[in-house]
């Protein structure tokens, strides 16, 4: 369970550092919030972030950390343990990676071309286009590295692939940064809005979190072969998302309404560390069929570099067991969401009715596993079926079926 | 036996029982299917046009139009709440009883089972002081027993994670039981009202037919704004509302899309709007060489006859904005508004009826005049309007007469004058028309006066019909909305949010320890499982094993 991270980064996980660091990022986000809460004439996004980066919200923000600092000093002095609870280390890199995608975006920010090349109708001049690009690349070439790898786990190609697979999350989750920036580019700052709103952007974002929950994993259990099926599916998801860009589906629109609301900016991202978690769950599922398959045929130099059936088998459920309540918590946000904006929290509308059939399928999951306790190969093809039941739920929906959450429609 | 025991009992348990659960919901799963691919709540005529008779009253008997109000989808979910209410009164009382009462002696078999053991032999300590030590490490809950000259010792960590079951399941029972009173007490329906005028009635689907339901109160809408981005999206649907409670009015408000307005237990959510009546005038372009112009008032919603000519026309709708795509097919979309126009059924002795849409503005391209534009749709469906070009602007009356005057002096000149007396025609229009001020897009008004020479004459209409000016009215289509059932659901989500943290990520954590004084010290035996989570266990035992190390010393 040791986080084996590079030797020199070591330091700034550890004791006081990583600790005071954690509180410091709470005190941000403390001061953030309540900046939104108290800092105007109620909330509206476009003047909060332009406050936020006001001497307003550095005050604000500046307060919250020396805040963060001084709960730091008292809540770890008065236990040594309290230093090195674990779920301030464990929380602590992901707020440490969100930070260095903000950092990246803002240096992308200084590479933007002059406005005259940017417009509404013209938005091939965006770097954010470029830094997608370049994501795509490093997946795809990290999914190369993964598969080598299993042929030759000695070399250092697995290294490469885990290192580039760090690459396209990073360059996914700053170029949508970017994006959010570049949507107060033109059309006079009039449609700015979080880069959540339609197919393209969201398919960005599951490629990330898929990514990093696989990274979390892979670091945490050492079960680099299975990277070879996450990046498979992530691949997969390039591809599709090339296409939605070349028939002209990555523009950045005006939002509808019914969007204009903070729930999208909670619903969506949190129903998409369930998807991603779904489609680890999917991949450790099949490395599971397949590394069963290979036992049955005898000897291969594979088996040694696959983990063994009992751990996928634990990964799978470690993942559902993350993706589960995500995904119940963003059902039941978009519920409240629903009531706002459309007249009931549920209204059998086909989105909502096939989160329904995901959570139904994924809570017999859970059952067979916790009570009946089935585990193997019909579990693990339960996750791979799942996660096609996922990609109905988020695909499938929106280009088959109509309905309220139509929006997220090839338009 | 009594009869509970031996009929009922069984019976009870079966629906307590784990497949049911997952039988159900599979069949939940697989129901719900079919409500996303057969459109629910659709027109009754669209279902018998797509099915034919037969399976249409077929699918009709199942409710397969309202499927998730028919009585067998209601019956499932009925059952999912039997099945979880018997699971809950099977289980609950084993599961409390077991994280009350936790046995501090562990069988040597229980033992032998055990993932993680170790064995100890402390000198130079008696029992009481290790024990001491041990209960000292307060991350655990300790429980002491004593027997047989042995102390044995039990720690647990987690031990309420079987709360998190019971949790979850009461949980749903709370949601379901939450929707069911939204459905039983609760209303949902809608209202469209026009801009100046009061409603208090709501209308909605009941199985195949509407119904309505009375307000306690009327609702009335100022206005209704539309904004719209600098593209031409519309960025926001505004009503402002009064509410009329017992005659007087009680609050004004507005509403947009994500804020709706609440009062009485009622809320009203901004769910559509629609032309509320607009009034509009016409112009109407006589074509029989009379240049007369004659204007007449018109309602939306209404139909206008002409007396003349016996020519109706019913009018369908107005918008004050048409923003098409300029752009030629494969270029960059390049949007602009062509400004106010109305939608009508021109019906007449002699004509095909068909959808018009009139504009009140001259099509303009990158501020060029390019005369009357007019959309003719043959088959009445909006969607297959094509673009007519009259020619001349007719919303410009000097562009009318000069149409004429041109006319008569082209017919003056002869049929083989040839082309430079029509230049000489046109010249002279001009002249008569305009006098001294010529306008400035000279050749262009030649163009489009030749256009209007080949187009207006052949038009099967005695007139060319002409929005002029208009009134818009529109009407907000409101949703009101009253759930008692809301809040027990959210309450309900709440548990079951928190019961799914508790049951995935909390793992009831045992350890038992056995002391036993020896000649030669303390002999201490420790066991250890917990019910999820293996790896992160080995860690956590381990380090109570050091912990353990460090204060006490080892033989």
């Amino acid at each position: 369970m040791t986080v084996a991270v590079a030797s020199p980064l070591n330091r700034i996980y550890q004791g006081r550092i990583v600790h005071s660091r954690f509180w410091v990022y709470i005190g941000l986000m403390v001061g953030a919030a309540l900046l939104a809460i108290f800092g105007g004439n109620g909330y509206d996004e476009d003047s909060y972030l332009f406050r936020l980066l006001s001497l307003q919200g550095v005050l604000w923000c500046g307060a919250g950390a020396v805040a963060g600092v001084v709960a730091s000093l008292f809540l770890g002095g008065r236990a040594a343990s309290g230093l090195n609870s674990p779920s301030i280390m464990n929380t602590t890199p992901w707020l440490d990676g969100l930070t260095l995608m903000l950092v990246l975006m803002a240096i992308f920010t200084l590479l933007e071309p002059h406005g005259s090349l940017i417009s509404y109708e013209d938005q091939s001049n965006m770097v954010s286009g470029k830094i997608v690009m370049t994501m795509n690349m490093l997946f795809l070439f990290s999914a190369v590295c993964y598969i080598t790898y299993l042929f030759a786990p000695e070399s250092f190609i697995g290294k490469m692939a885990t290192l580039t697979a760090w690459g396209g999350v990073y360059a996914g989750g700053s170029s949508l940064l970017l994006r959010w920036y570049e949507s107060y580019l033109f059309l006079d700052g009039d449609i700015g809005h979080a880069p959540v709103s339609n197919l393209y952007e969201v398919f960005i974002l599951l490629f990330c979190i898929t990514c990093s929950i696989y990274l979390a994993f892979e670091r945490r259990y050492q079960a680099k072969a299975m990277g070879a099926f996450v990046m498979v599916i992530i691949a997969a998801g390039v591809f599709f998302g090339i296409w939605l860009d070349s028939i002209g589906q990555a523009d950045i629109k005006p939002l509808v309404p019914a969007l204009q609301s903070y729930w999208m900016k909670i619903h969506v991202p949190l129903n998409f560390i369930g998807y991603g978690s779904f489609a680890v769950a999917c991949a450790a599922g099949m490395a599971w069929l397949v590394r069963s398959r290979l036992e049955q045929k005898g000897t291969s130099k594979l088996l040694n570099v696959f983990p063994a059936l009992d751990q996928l088998d634990q990964l799978a459920y470690k993942s559902v067991a993350v993706g589960f309540p995500a995904f119940t918590l963003a059902t039941i946000l978009g519920a409240a969401w629903a009531a706002e904006a459309w007249g009931g929290y549920w209204s059998w509308d086909p989105k909502e009715t096939w989160a329904l059939i995901v959570w139904l399928f994924y809570g017999a999951y859970l059952h067979v596993r916790i009570s009946h306790g089935w585990s193997g190969k019909t579990l693990a093809w339960w996750a791979v079926v799942g996660f096609f039941v996922t990609l109905f739920c988020f695909v499938g929906v929106n280009m088959y079926l109509s309905g309220l959450h139509s929006y997220g429609r090839l338009a | 036996m009594s009869y509970y025991h031996k009929s009922v009992k069984p019976l009870l348990l079966r629906f307590a029982s784990m497949t049911l659960a997952i039988v159900l919901l599979t069949v939940l799963a697989l129901a719900s299917m079919i409500g996303t691919v057969l459109l629910q709540n659709q027109e009754q005529a669209d279902y018998l046009a797509q099915f034919g008779p037969v399976w249409y009253w077929v699918f009709r008997g199942l409710g397969m139009f309202d499927m998730y109000h028919a009585w067998w989808f209601i019956g499932l979910l009925g059952f999912l709440m039997l099945s979880l209410s018997f699971c809950l009164w099977h289980n609950v009382p084993r599961m409390l009883k077991e994280m009350r009462s936790r046995k501090v002696m562990l069988a040597d078999r229980a033992w032998k089972r055990m993932p993680h053991t170790h064995e100890w032999m402390f000198v130079n300590e008696t029992v009481e002081r290790v024990q001491e030590k041990v209960q000292g490490i307060t991350s655990w809950q300790w429980r002491i027993q004593k027997e047989e000259g042995k102390t044995h010792l039990r720690g647990d960590k987690g031990s309420y994670h079987k709360l998190g079951y019971i949790l979850v399941h009461s949980a749903m029972l709370v949601i379901l039981i939450g929707g069911w009173m939204s459905v039983q007490f609760g209303f949902r329906g809608n209202m469209a009202v026009p801009e100046g005028q009061a409603e208090s009635k709501i209308s909605y689907l009941k199985g195949t037919g509407v119904e309505g339901l009375e307000m306690p109160f009327d609702v009335r809408c100022n206005e209704f704004i539309i904004n719209f981005y600098p593209n031409g999206m519309p960025k926001e649907f505004r009503s402002n509302l009064t509410i009329i409670d017992d005659g007087k009015e009680v609050l004004t408000s507005d509403i947009i899309v994500n804020e709706p307005l609440y009062y009485k237990g009622v809320r009203i959510y901004q769910a559509s709007f629609g032309d509320g009546g607009s009034d509009i005038s016409l112009k109407l372009l006589r074509l029989d060489g009379s240049k007369r112009i004659d204007t007449v008032k018109a309602e939306i919603y209404k139909t206008y006859t002409d007396a003349e000519t016996g020519i109706s026309m019913e009018f369908t709708d107005f918008k004050p904005y048409n923003v098409e795509n300029m752009a030629a097919p494969g270029e960059p979309k390049q949007f602009q508004d062509i400004g106010p126009a109305v939608d009508f059924i021109l019906r007449g002795p002699d004509l095909k009826a068909v959808k018009v849409r009139s504009f009140l503005n001259p099509f303009e391209v990158n501020g060029q005049n390019q005369g009357t534009l007019i959309m003719v749709s043959l088959t009445g469906d909006v969607r297959d309007f094509e673009s007519f070009f009259l020619g001349p602007d007719l919303s410009n009356p000097k562009e009318w007469e000069l149409f004429h005057v041109f006319g008569n002096k082209v017919a003056g000149a002869g049929e083989d004058a040839g082309k430079t007396a029509g230049i000489e025609a046109f010249k002279t229009a001009v002249n008569q028309v305009y006098g001294e001020k010529k306008p400035k897009d000279f050749q262009d008004l030649g163009l489009r006066a030749l256009q209007g020479m080949s187009v207006l004459p052949s038009m099967p209409w005695p007139f060319i019909p002409m929005l002029d000016d208009y009134e818009q009215h529109y009407y907000t289509g409101l949703q009101l909305a009253h759930d008692p059932g809301m809040d027990v659901v959210w309450i309900g989500s709440a548990f079951l949010v928190f019961g799914l943290c508790i049951m995935l990520y909390v793992a009831h954590r045992k350890v038992w320890l056995v002391f036993e004084e020896t000649d030669k010290g303390v002999k201490v035996r420790i066991a250890g499982m917990s019910n999820r989570n293996a790896m992160a266990f080995e860690n956590e035992f381990n380090e109570l094993l050091r912990e353990l190390e460090k204060s006490l010393s080892i033989a």
